[in-house]
């Protein structure tokens, strides 16, 4: 091995931090930078397929892989999480107590489920953010006879802004089929001024949950919960009761970085918007749900930054010369009725356009699964 | 006219819809009866959500002011 053989570390085990050791494996040669991934899960869950799994759509065994069995040959996976950062003497500590040294550092650590900022909130509501919570609420579902459903998220942002809609659109597929939509009443309540963050993308929706005679509120911010009631509360004033509440949980980003003093309470990490480094360290970098970028939270997302990234630390290493940026590209493609959906791609600069729905973007959502296990967390796309 | 002093401000200049928004609606959860929020923004998004948020949440919008290169939203929490 030759002596001045780099080291990479990545925290974080998920979407961002599997497609960016793969990618960089691909890149670089084992010689001259070891790639070395902490994370805390035994396996790796496809969140999006929580849009179909409730619904029995999906069958959750097709969406869970070994964490381990995910990893390219040459790269090494520890399970544990990393508990300290210290960027000053280029290390981390992880829990086990033991401190590693790093040429590079990219925290892939996503975010987490902040139900403490709601009181109530496991009580009163159900989600699909998780695979647990989605196989909870495929019990709840499967109970229910027919009333009222309010869905919507408790704050701005979560992972996958699109996932409330997309589920909204799935649960009428799914009542129809049980032949009790006419007993089911769909209450969905937003934060901002419409459906959706993306004006003409809510445009496009908000006419499509009409045609589906779904009940909008736009502008409210859940506030609090009263589960022995059943209502839920807006800080604009409205309140509604409900039969099920299904409400996506508050977000922020992992308390550890917080504590390290990488980001302040919300726990987001701030990264330059083109290189993904952090402050004015050049080896030290944050990519997926784990920053504050202006950009979905998205799997998508960790995809197209692991690929600039990748490159990036693959010519450094080898002394080329690198001059590509990211962008903010993200793409994805998003369920809009029982059968259809809207492939969306965007930039920094350029917001993107709702078109046209198709049979054929439903069916690629469909394969996604697929398509993400064997060739996307793989690096090899 | 006499101008009125902010009791917090929020530079979210730079930030994206809904992002200054909710940095108004964080400030205004955490404020009490009376403070008045300042909000800088460079988003055209929020100049129209923004106002129409105050209105509908019920608290006073004192004004939407264009400085040199990004305008600010001023709100009193009423309630
Ligand atoms: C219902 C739903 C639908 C979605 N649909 C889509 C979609 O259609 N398209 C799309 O592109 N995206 C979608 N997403 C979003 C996508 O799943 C996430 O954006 C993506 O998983 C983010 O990847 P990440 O690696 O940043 O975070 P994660 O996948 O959350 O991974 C972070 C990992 O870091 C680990 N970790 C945390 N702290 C530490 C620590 N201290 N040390 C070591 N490890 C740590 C965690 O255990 C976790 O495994 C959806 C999400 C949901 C919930």
């Amino acid at each position: 091995m030759p002596l001045n053989r780099k080291r990479a570390i990545i925290v974080g085990d998920g979407a961002a931090g599997t497609i960016l050791a793969n990618k960089l494996r691909f890149h670089s040669d084992p010689s001259e930078i070891e790639i070395v991934v902490f994370g805390k899960s035994e396996n790796h869950y496809f969140k999006p397929d929580g849009v179909q799994i409730p619904f029995g759509f999906k069958d959750y065994r097709n969406s869970v892989k070994p964490t381990q069995s995910l990893f390219n040959y040459g790269i090494q996976f520890i399970k544990s999480g990393i508990k300290e950062f210290d960027l000053d003497n280029s290390t981390v500590k992880c829990e086990k107590d033991n401190t590693f040294r790093y040429d590079y550092l990219i925290i892939a650590t996503g975010d987490r489920f902040s139900t403490e900022d709601l009181p109530g909130y496991e009580k009163a509501a159900s989600h699909f953010y998780s695979l647990e919570a989605s196989l909870d609420l495929k019990r709840k579902l499967s109970a229910f006879r027919g009333g009222k459903i309010v869905i919507g998220q408790a704050s701005i942002p979560i992972q996958c802004p699109p996932a409330p809609y997309e589920f909204t659109f799935q649960l009428i597929q799914y009542l129809k089929l049980r032949g009790i939509r006419d007993k089911t009443e769909i209450h969905y309540v937003y934060p901002l001024n419409r459906v959706f963050t993306i004006p003409n993308v809510s445009d496009f929706v908000e006419k499509l949950m009409e045609e589906q005679g779904v009940i909008i509120h736009k502008m409210f911010n859940v506030d609090s919960l009263d589960p022995a009631g059943k209502k839920v509360n807006s800080l604009e004033g409205e309140t509604l009761d409900y039969d099920l509440l299904i409400l996506v949980p508050p977000h922020s980003g992992q308390k550890v970085i917080t504590e390290s003093g990488l980001a302040d309470q919300s726990g987001y990490i701030s990264v330059d918007r083109h290189h993904l480094n952090y402050k004015d360290y050049d080896n030290v970098f944050a990519i997926g749900d784990a920053t504050d970028l202006p950009i979905s939270k998205a799997g998508a997302t960790a995809h197209f930054q692991s690929e600039y990234l990748a490159n990036r630390i693959a010519n450094e290493v080898n002394g080329n010369a690198f001059f590509d940026s990211y962008n903010g590209e993200v793409a994805c493609t998003t369920i809009t009725s029982g059968t259809q959906a809207i492939t969306l791609f965007f930039s920094y600069d350029k917001p993107p356009r709702a078109n046209f729905q198709s049979k054929s973007d439903y069916f690629l959502k469909w394969t996604s699964s697929d398509t993400y296990f064997s060739a996307m967390l793989r690096g090899i796309m | 006219m006499e101008e009125i002093k902010p009791t917090r401000v929020i530079d979210a200049r730079g930030s994206f819809c809904p992002g200054p928004l909710m940095e108004m609606i964080k400030a205004y959860k955490q404020g009490k009866v009376g403070d008045v929020i300042s909000i800088y923004s460079t988003d055209t998004g929020t100049k129209k959500d923004a106002p129409e948020w105050i209105k509908k949440s019920g608290n006073e919008l004192i004004g939407v002011y264009d400085r040199k290169g990004y305008f600010e939203i001023v709100m009193r929490k009423t309630k």
